[in-house]
């Protein structure tokens, strides 16, 4: 984005907030607090981009994932790098999915409705005026009756259906599940975004998560980080934080970062930490800092979110078209208790070098591989989204292999519980059944994990959590943490908007103004 | 199936200073039926005389637009004297996907002027300035010059050329001798991947082997020099079938299957391609060559064995451990490793040093035992407690590593997206729109899309 004009602050200038990330969690608040007249700088280890110099490619499309060594362990290691984790000014929405379905009111409360997890300390009521302003600001295209919910629309008409969608939509039909397009924050209409331009209707490429080029899908580059800019925040790019410097009394008064090899140090009130759910643990035990509940780090939540693929007839080239744009509802909650909370379904279409990697990854080799690659361009898949509740044996700790700023590296053991497994079963099981109903062939699973969540729970009570339900530290004053890592459970729904919401009513809080009851 | 291969290429052929595209007719009897030639007029010569795009870069931006309207499938590039520059400049292009253009397979560089400025003294610049300097070059002066380049020239061939010499536009000389022969094209022509042939006319002037080899080579390295005996610098004058020998040696030498199907490459050079994709794409035809590497020669040649297994290519044949052992050493990082192994390098050595100790021999077993081993190391139900190697759990990992870095490196390849019949890197080019796709749904097609692998509509 053009950061060209931006206003600036000297280090030694007391700023009112620094804010470190642009992802989901950053960006709102940084654009909340400019408007509002705060001075508030954003650090951001990624680089800036403008949405033309990304590639389809998707080696090239490395350029915009976190590339910082993990270590991932547990009976179900997680990928990271480009399976969830971005960086660059926009964060991972430089290259998310863009699939927006919203939570469920029960979703914040898990363990009061059906005895397992952990209760949000908010409520949807308290969230949802927040999701309907992020929706709106960023653009989310969707139905215009939403089978799930009656009276729920969306202010623009849905993207164009690729091939897994019609698939998807068939097989749904003959087992009489109900389907719809899904809610995308793509654009299906020519829009023009306040201090950034236009942004111009999806074109019906199918890369989008190696990096959007148009401006269709939103990222936060487009929307929120240039709505920022324009009321006078400051981005500073390829800043890495990794210190944070406190008085006698234990607040925050500076950012120490690293920017082309050297050390900064910008002075502050308050510090948002919106570095997603595994740097922003790694950051406070590197610190050893806001940890007085043992919590940091505890916790790690990743979405189960297995696939099921299948060969078709007719071509389906799945590189075309938004990559999912079908989603089934009727799962979020078991008929009959055979899981606890539930998962949603999507249709796929999934880039080649990406779905090769999993099918390999994934136990495939020699000439069976090649034999299904042969077809990729008759492929369809679909996939689920399902809770993930909190356990004890997840979690973020530090190795003892040191980064390039000195900090120590994230180790993250991850172990589906008794209920992810429930829930992939029962999810393979139905998309099994409607592939089969849709005419596919060759059917095959694969496992799958997705999102990087957790490790920093907010709640109600300092012994148990990390942040209250503000979202600010129990410990540190003036440290707030909004990103991924303040989950306390995975919830159903993909998690970006709800995060983008959390930050508008984090910065409220802070700004002193009046919440929605 | 993969994609016919034409009797015979397109020949496109570039003339000298003063000369026209009848230079080559000799040239282009001698090689006969088989062979599509297109000669062509450089501007400010023949029957082009009359255009004024006369800079290099505009001579080669006119025989890229022929190309384009030609395009063939598979094509040679000759280029004589000056014309060697331009031709050098159209396959620099060419082999980037730019202008459209696809690289030819071929490029044959007679007495060629190099891409760097040409060896020329001053006082025969400065006397050949002269002729032109007050309109076109007399006859007598058009004589001295065809005679002095070409003096046992073919006579049919010798009376066009002095013909062409008084055509030729004075301005077009000019052009030429103060500022196309002296301009640096080095670093844009850089280092070329097609296959060249030099042929140097001997003794030849400025341009004979001698300065080829000093010139030219560097930029063609794996060419061969052909030198003609008791030549004239106007060698496809003098000498029709030697040259016309050289350029039919070579398509020999080439006329295999390409590197990619040319509608593949066409689709990457079109404007629904960014640069920046094309780029990136292209630059992975080249393999590791001697890029450092973090493997030993016992443990690449292993890991060449086990991937001939693990990912029996299909529609290429690329080195893929040279390729991924020349990822290793660059330190190439996705972003995440198993907890429970070493840092790559470090996990990829022990666990090929592993498979030899357990195994050893492997790549000389059967194929069905060599996939029984790769089934036990998969499964986790073969290691070893050695210092320094892995366990049977640890190689379990590595494997999955081995095959998801094995797919990823192969499918990254143009040749094997086209093999797959992939377009998606063609979603738009650069313009302020970007084109997408109109059609989505299954069995839908836009009327651009090929079956890759053949060229075949589909
Ligand atoms: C491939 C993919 C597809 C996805 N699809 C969807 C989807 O369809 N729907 C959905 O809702 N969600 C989706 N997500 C998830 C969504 O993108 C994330 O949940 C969301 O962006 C997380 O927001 P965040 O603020 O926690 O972190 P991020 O968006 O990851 O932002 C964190 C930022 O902080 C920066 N940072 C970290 N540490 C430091 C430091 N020490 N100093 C300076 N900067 C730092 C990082 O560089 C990064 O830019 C997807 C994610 C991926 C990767």
């Amino acid at each position: 984005m053009d950061l060209t004009r931006m206003r600036r602050w000297a280090e030694h200038e007391e700023v009112d907030a620094v804010v470190i990330g642009t992802g989901a969690g950053g960006a709102p608040i940084l654009a909340r607090l400019a408007a509002a007249g705060r001075s508030v700088v954003a650090l951001e280890a990624g680089p800036n981009w403008d949405p033309a110099d990304h590639t389809p490619d998707e080696i090239q499309a490395n350029e915009l994932y976190w590339t910082g060594e993990r270590l991932s362990g547990g009976g179900t290691p997680e990928a990271f790098g480009g399976n969830n984790s971005g960086t660059g000014v926009g964060g991972s929405t430089l290259h998310w999915g863009a699939f927006c379905p919203r939570p469920r009111a029960d979703d914040f409360k898990t363990a009061s409705t059906e005895g397992v997890g952990a209760d949000w300390p908010l409520t949807l009521d308290e969230l949802l005026p927040y999701l309907l302003e992020v929706e709106d600001f960023i653009g989310v295209s969707g139905p215009a009756d939403y089978p799930w919910e009656p009276g729920r629309s969306y202010a623009m008409p849905p993207v164009a259906r690729n091939a897994p969608a019609d698939f998807m939509a068939a097989g749904c039909e003959a087992l009489g599940i109900r389907a719809t397009d899904g809610p995308a924050a793509m654009l299906s209409r020519d829009r023009q975004q306040p201090h950034w331009g236009l942004r111009p209707a999806a074109n019906n490429s199918g890369s989008i998560h190696q990096g959007e080029r148009t401006g269709a899908k939103a990222t936060m580059d487009t929307t929120y980080l240039p709505f920022a800019v324009g009321h006078g925040a400051e981005i500073r790019a390829e800043a890495m934080v990794h210190g944070l410097e406190r008085d006698s009394t234990g607040r925050i008064t500076a950012v120490v970062y690293r920017q082309h090899g050297v050390d900064h140090r910008q002075r502050t009130k308050a510090v948002f930490l919106c570095g997603g759910g595994v740097e922003s643990p790694r950051l406070l035990l590197n610190l050893d800092l806001a940890n007085s509940s043992d919590q940091v780090g505890r916790n790690y939540l990743a979405h189960p979110a297995a696939q099921v693929w299948g060969r078709f007839d007719e071509p389906t080239m799945m590189w075309r078209g938004y990559p999912s744009s079908l989603i089934t509802e009727d799962f979020w909650r078991s008929s009959d208790d055979s899981y606890a909370s539930g998962y949603l379904i999507q249709s796929l279409g999934v880039m080649p070098v990406t779905l090769a990697t999993s099918m390999a990854r994934g136990g495939m080799w020699g000439e069976r591989l090649m034999d299904r690659l042969e077809h990729y361009d008759h492929f369809a898949g679909i996939g689920i989204n399902g809770e993930c509740l909190p356990s004890d044996q997840n979690r973020l700790t530090l190795s003892d292999e040191v980064d390039e700023v000195g900090l120590r590296r994230a180790r993250i053991d991850f172990t589906f519980g008794e209920n992810e497994e429930k829930i992939t079963d029962h999810g393979v099981d139905v998309m099994r059944r409607i592939w089969e109903a849709a005419g596919a062939k060759d059917v095959f699973v694969l496992p799958r994990n997705a999102h990087t969540e957790g490790t920093l729970r907010m709640g109600d009570d300092a012994g148990e959590n990390v942040v209250d339900r503000d979202c600010r530290s129990f410990d540190v004053p003036n440290l707030w943490v909004c990103d991924n890592s303040v989950f306390p459970t995975s919830m159903i729904a993909n998690p970006a908007t709800t995060i983008m919401a959390l930050a508008l009513r984090t910065a409220d809080v802070f700004l002193g103004r009046p919440l929605p009851a | 199936m993969s994609e016919p291969i034409p009797a015979a290429p397109v020949v496109v052929l570039l003339h000298a200073l003063g000369l026209s595209s009848r230079s080559w007719d000799g040239v282009v009897d001698a090689l006969g039926d088989p062979f599509d030639c297109v000669a062509i007029d450089l501007p400010g010569y023949g029957d082009a005389a009359g255009s004024d795009r006369l800079t290099v870069e505009q001579s080669a931006l006119v025989v890229a637009e022929r190309l384009r309207a030609l395009q063939p499938d598979r094509w040679l590039i000759a280029g004589h004297s000056m014309g060697g520059k331009v031709a050098a400049v159209v396959t620099a292009w060419a082999e980037a996907g730019e202008q459209g253009l696809i690289a030819p397979d071929g490029l044959v560089l007679v007495d060629a002027s190099p891409p760097s400025p040409e060896p020329m003294s001053e006082q025969r610049r400065a006397g050949m300035e002269d002729w032109a300097e007050d309109g076109p070059v007399s006859p007598a002066q058009a004589e001295r010059f065809v005679d002095q380049n070409a003096p046992h020239a073919l006579p049919a061939l010798r009376e066009t050329a002095v013909a062409d010499v008084q055509r030729a536009a004075p301005t077009a000389w000019l052009q030429w001798l103060e500022r196309g022969s002296l301009e640096d094209w080095t670093d844009a022509v850089g280092v070329l991947r097609t296959p060249a042939v030099i042929v140097a006319s001997d003794p030849g002037g400025d341009l004979g082997p001698a300065a080829q080899r000093r010139l030219t080579l560097p930029h063609v390295p794996g060419a061969t020099v052909q030198e003609v005996d008791g030549a004239g610098h106007f060698v496809v004058l003098e000498q029709p079938q030697a040259v016309a020998d050289a350029i039919a040696g070579l398509w020999q030498r080439v006329s295999g299957p390409r590197a990619l199907p040319a509608a593949f490459a066409r689709l990457i050079a079109s404007d629904r391609v960014s640069a920046k994709t094309r780029a990136v794409m292209l630059a992975r035809l080249d393999g590791p060559g001697d890029a450092p590497r973090a493997l030993d020669d016992a443990q690449r040649d292993l890991l060449t064995a086990l991937l001939a297994r693990i990912i029996p290519q299909r529609g290429t044949d690329l080195d893929l451990a040279g390729r991924i052992d020349s990822q290793l050493a660059a330190g190439n990082d996705d972003g995440w490793r198993f907890g429970d192994l070493p840092p790559d390098v470090q996990a990829w050595r022990a666990g090929l040093d592993t498979v030899a100790a357990v195994a050893p021999g492997l790549a000389d077993l059967p194929a069905e035992e060599q996939d029984a081993w790769i089934t036990r190391f998969s499964d986790g139900e073969a290691g070893s407690d050695e210092p320094g190697l892995l366990d049977g759990r640890r190689m379990g990992l590595w494997f999955e590593d081995v095959r998801g870095e094995g797919v990823r490196v192969w499918l990254s390849h143009p040749a094997a997206q086209a093999w797959i019949r992939y377009d998606g890197f063609a979603d738009g080019g650069d313009g302020e729109r970007k084109q997408g796709y109109l059609r989505t749904r299954a069995g839908e097609r836009e009327p651009w899309q090929r079956d890759w692998r053949t060229g075949a509509a589909r």
